[in-house]
């Protein structure tokens, strides 16, 4: 009896041995073949082209089932025609002499999902649907900011009329996913358009051109899409299944495992993946979301927490804003949370957007004597000063934090910055109000194609981030910031807006109003066995199109 | 007091008792700040945040709020779940589901395991299968689930690639209608083998993880029971009688030792659940756990206050029912003084 026991015993221990020894099977087999299954980091909220907020989950699904007029390719920043069949331009007549008028020659053929015909009837529903139903959480006003009318011209003709020349436009704005051509037919019989209402079945189905077609959308749990037969294009090869969130260790444990094709990791768990057999670490080029600290001008009085020593009117010296901007030790956050992966931008031109200008000048080293020298000068050195900085707990906005917590305090032991690291939803509220009641907060930029999105955004002073921070309080010379990034948006020569934006980043390393902490690099996880891989940091996050993998 | 009069007055209380609750629950998140944070987005300007504060009724003064909340209940809806991208009502149900299957199914690992586990080592009392058992008790009583759940998904998902994980194939789960959101009873009901074995095999893994903990309890009071119970008289009389000691065990001590052991299995549920959170991440078991423990990090009170409400209420019933079943067996419990 005791015998018998034993055996089991020396069995079980021997086999857990076995399978803990056991090395990850040489796969050899492909697991799942006709299937790619993606590990995601993100639940989507939307699937709605109305509805997305860029950079959020959903953009990564409407980015494989829906078509836009134009699209970006694997290989390049250059827009190629999709459901346009030709790129609008001055030589072939698609773009009117003034700049403003915008022709669309269709393509024929084209069936949505529901097997009804695709006509410019549809993309001038989807775009003014859109701009109808303006949703504060989608990008509606990307295509209203510019346009003032559109119109289907016929059958397989469409034309946008903008109220102003925009020289990003095509690359910035068509392919935009809220520029997403969506079938009329079957939001017109769900629902229909409703001004300020989110739409419930487009929310959580969809009908596009693109080549997959949705099939389901378990949440928490996963998202199927099949290939779409009927496609204009190249088909795809493989059917696509997205797991959706779940723990980072199992994301790469599934991939390790071949159970999972490609997953979503931040650039820290790409180590655990060097050498392991199977897996390929793709990296090249950079995202075009830089990881950034904003500097507030525009402080309530008496609103900042009350651990924080500051005035109001903290960093509308530029001094202090270039002490911070030298004390930043961005080795040590480029090679420690990100892994060696990224670089570093000039403000605020991200690198590989049109106007990057590479002899810019750039903060990407650590200089204390210059930061003590400015601290000193601003009257701070002696008497130090505690700050607060507000970001989302658990990602590398906080890690971003604790390095320019650990760089200031290092300088000189009389400065103190608290990071406040709090859940999402509280940071979204707290970084959503205006004026915001903290002195500082870290997120990363939203990406975009065209340089003057970033300038726009986050340095012109009636700008978006420039009109919530009350730029124009510390800029030295806001009309002249103003001024060129207003000609360059609308300046047709590329040369000469090119130029207009060098002169702009040099003008904002000496009065920046955000601290850049890196520019993350594309790096990607995947099976060596998937085909085709390829990223391109203008799609959406995680920038890959899975219709152009197989295995 | 009679039953029937103590029962109909507790269930006239009830009502009373869940509005106190719902209060209670609905100040608590409120006091975490304003839960408007999931619906906003960095890039909206002051006009957007205010219609979206509007469209969730946020821009009202916080008694309006809780009305509204209040009004939304009573017509089904619970508000909208930022993490799971649909209405809180909509999805409540599904993971619910998810997440009794796999509490019942660790509940019956535990069970089984350790009933069997108890008896044997208390009928080989301070022998080497009764050391082996403590070990194996102790251990699971001790290991983190998380821990163990890494190594069982390292070894059987990773390296050995025989068990699944999630909580069903996609495609087979699918393929078959949901009435009861239970994968289980629903492949029954749908006559399908191919669904059910589905569902079963991606059961395995997380119902032994968290039923392991689980074992250890039922497991030790089980023995320390029999030990007891094969002490007493009637043991050695069924011994003198002639009876071989196996039916001596299974038909007479052990029956009489489970009476305790019953006690302590009706408590392990509530681990259970508990336990559901760390499996469900593991695992990436789509249910109540999971989503929670989600919208807690990113701040969902709509969800966080649908489960903080159900499980008060939950709670409540099952005191009343408690309440009444003592009643029944004990004479001695008196009800409503």
């Amino acid at each position: 009896m005791m015998l018998k026991w034993r055996k089991k015993i020396a069995a079980l221990m021997v086999g857990s041995v076995v399978a803990l020894a056991f090395p990850m099977a040489a796969f050899a087999q492909i697991k799942n073949p006709g299937l790619l299954v993606h590990a995601a980091d993100d639940e989507p909220t939307t699937l709605d082209p109305a509805q997305v907020e860029p950079g959020e989950g959903g953009e990564t699904v409407i980015l494989q089932v829906y078509d836009r007029l134009l699209d970006i390719g694997a290989g390049s920043s250059d827009v190629i025609p999709s459901l346009a069949a030709e790129v609008p331009s001055l030589i072939n007549g698609g773009i009117s002499a003034n700049g403003l008028v915008y022709t669309f020659k269709l393509r024929e053929g084209v069936k949505f999902h529901d097997g009804t015909a695709f006509t410019a009837d549809d993309v001038k529903y989807s775009w003014d649907r859109a701009m109808t139903m303006d949703l504060p959480e989608g990008n509606a006003g990307a295509l209203s900011d510019v346009i003032a009318s559109t119109e289907a011209v016929d059958d397989m003709t469409f034309r946008v009329t903008l109220s102003e020349p925009s020289a990003s436009f095509l690359n910035s704005i068509v392919v935009a996913m809220v520029a997403s051509v969506v079938s009329k037919d079957a939001v017109e019989v769900n629902g229909g358009v409703v001004a300020g209402t989110p739409n419930r079945f487009m929310a959580g189905d969809m009908v596009g051109t693109g080549p997959y077609k949705f099939v389901t959308w378990n949440r928490n749990e996963n998202l199927q899409m099949e290939i779409y037969e009927d496609y204009w294009g190249e088909n795809a090869k493989l059917n696509v299944r997205i797991e959706i969130g779940g723990d980072p260790d199992v994301r790469v444990l599934g991939l390790r495992a071949g159970e999972f094709d490609t997953i979503e990791t931040d650039p820290s768990f790409i180590s655990d993946l060097e050498g392991a057999e199977g897996v390929t670490i793709y990296s090249g080029g950079l995202l075009l979301e830089p990881l950034h600290i904003g500097l507030n001008l525009n402080i309530p009085k008496g609103s900042l927490p009350p651990e924080d020593t500051i005035p109001e009117d903290f960093f509308h010296d530029p001094r202090i804003r270039q002490a911070f901007n030298h004390a930043f030790d961005y080795q040590a956050f480029l090679n420690g949370p990100l892994a060696g992966y990224g670089d570093f931008n000039p403000h605020y031109v991200p690198i590989g957007i049109f106007g990057y200008d590479p002899n810019a000048p750039v903060y990407d080293k650590k200089d204390y004597a210059k930061a003590e020298a400015l601290f000193r000068e601003a009257g701070y050195w002696d008497k130090g000063f505690t700050v607060s900085v507000i970001t989302e707990e658990g990602n590398l906005f906080a890690l971003m934090c604790l390095v320019l917590k650990d760089s200031i305090e290092r300088l000189n032991p009389k400065f103190r910055v608290n990071v406040l690291a709090v859940a999402e939803s509280v940071f979204d509220d707290a970084h959503a109000s205006n004026p915001l009641e903290y002195a500082m907060w870290a997120k990363n930029a939203d990406p975009a194609a065209d340089p003057n999105f970033y300038l726009n955004a986050y340095a012109h002073p009636d700008g978006e981030w420039g009109e919530a921070h009350g730029f124009a309080n510390g800029y030295k010379d806001a009309d002249r910031i103003a001024s060129l990034i207003d000609r360059a948006a609308v300046e047709l020569d590329s040369a000469k807006r090119a130029a207009l934006y060098s002169e702009l980043q040099e003008v904002l390393y000496d009065d920046p109003m955000w601290i850049i902490g890196a520019q993350e690099g594309v790096v990607m996880a995947h099976r060596s066995w998937l085909k085709g891989f390829a990223m391109q940091p203008l799609w959406p996050r995680p920038s890959l199109k899975f219709a152009l993998f197989d295995k | 007091m009679n039953l029937r009069d103590y029962i109909l007055r507790r269930l006239v209380v009830l009502p009373i008792l869940i509005i106190g609750v719902s209060i209670v629950v609905f100040t608590l998140t409120r006091v975490g700040g304003s839960p408007i944070g999931i619906y906003l987005s960095h890039e909206m300007s002051p006009s957007e945040v205010a219609e979206i504060k509007a469209r969730f009724n946020m821009d009202k003064p916080v008694w309006t709020q809780y009305l509204y909340w209040i009004r939304g209940i009573f017509q089904g809806d619970f508000g909208w779940s930022g993490v799971a991208a649909a209405p809180v009502s909509d999805v409540f149900p599904i993971k619910l589901a998810a997440t009794m299957e796999l509490a019942f199914c660790a509940g019956l690992v535990a069970l089984f395991l350790g009933i069997t586990l108890g008896t044997y080592a208390g009928a080989r009392r301070n022998r080497l299968p009764d050391h082996i058992t403590r070990i194996i008790a102790v251990s699971g009583a001790s290991m983190p689930q998380f821990w163990f759940g890494i190594i069982l998904l390292i070894i059987f998902w990773a390296n050995l690639g025989i068990a699944p994980i999630g909580r069903s194939d996609a495609t087979i789960f699918a393929s078959i209608g949901h009435p009861t959101g239970l994968y289980t009873i629903d492949s029954i009901i749908a006559g399908s083998p191919k669904a059910l074995w589905d569902a079963i095999w991606h059961l395995i893994l997380p119902a032994l993880t968290l039923g392991f903990g689980a074992t250890a309890i039922i497991a030790r009071m089980m023995r320390s029971a029999l030990v007891e119970e094969l002490q007493q008289d009637y043991v050695d009389a069924a011994r003198a009688k002639g009876l071989a000691e196996r039916i001596v065990i299974k038909r007479h001590a052990r029956r009489n030792a489970l009476v305790p052991t019953v006690t302590v299995i009706g408590l392990t549920f509530g681990f259970l659940l508990q336990g559901t959170i760390t499996i469900e991440i593991i695992y990436r078991w789509p249910g109540l756990g999971r989503w929670m423990a989600d919208s807690v990090l990113r701040g969902d009170q709509a969800t966080l206050m649908t489960y903080v409400l159900f499980t008060s209420i939950l709670f409540l019933m099952v005191n009343l029912i408690v309440d009444v079943v003592y009643a029944n067996l004990d004479r001695r419990v008196t009800l409503g003084k």
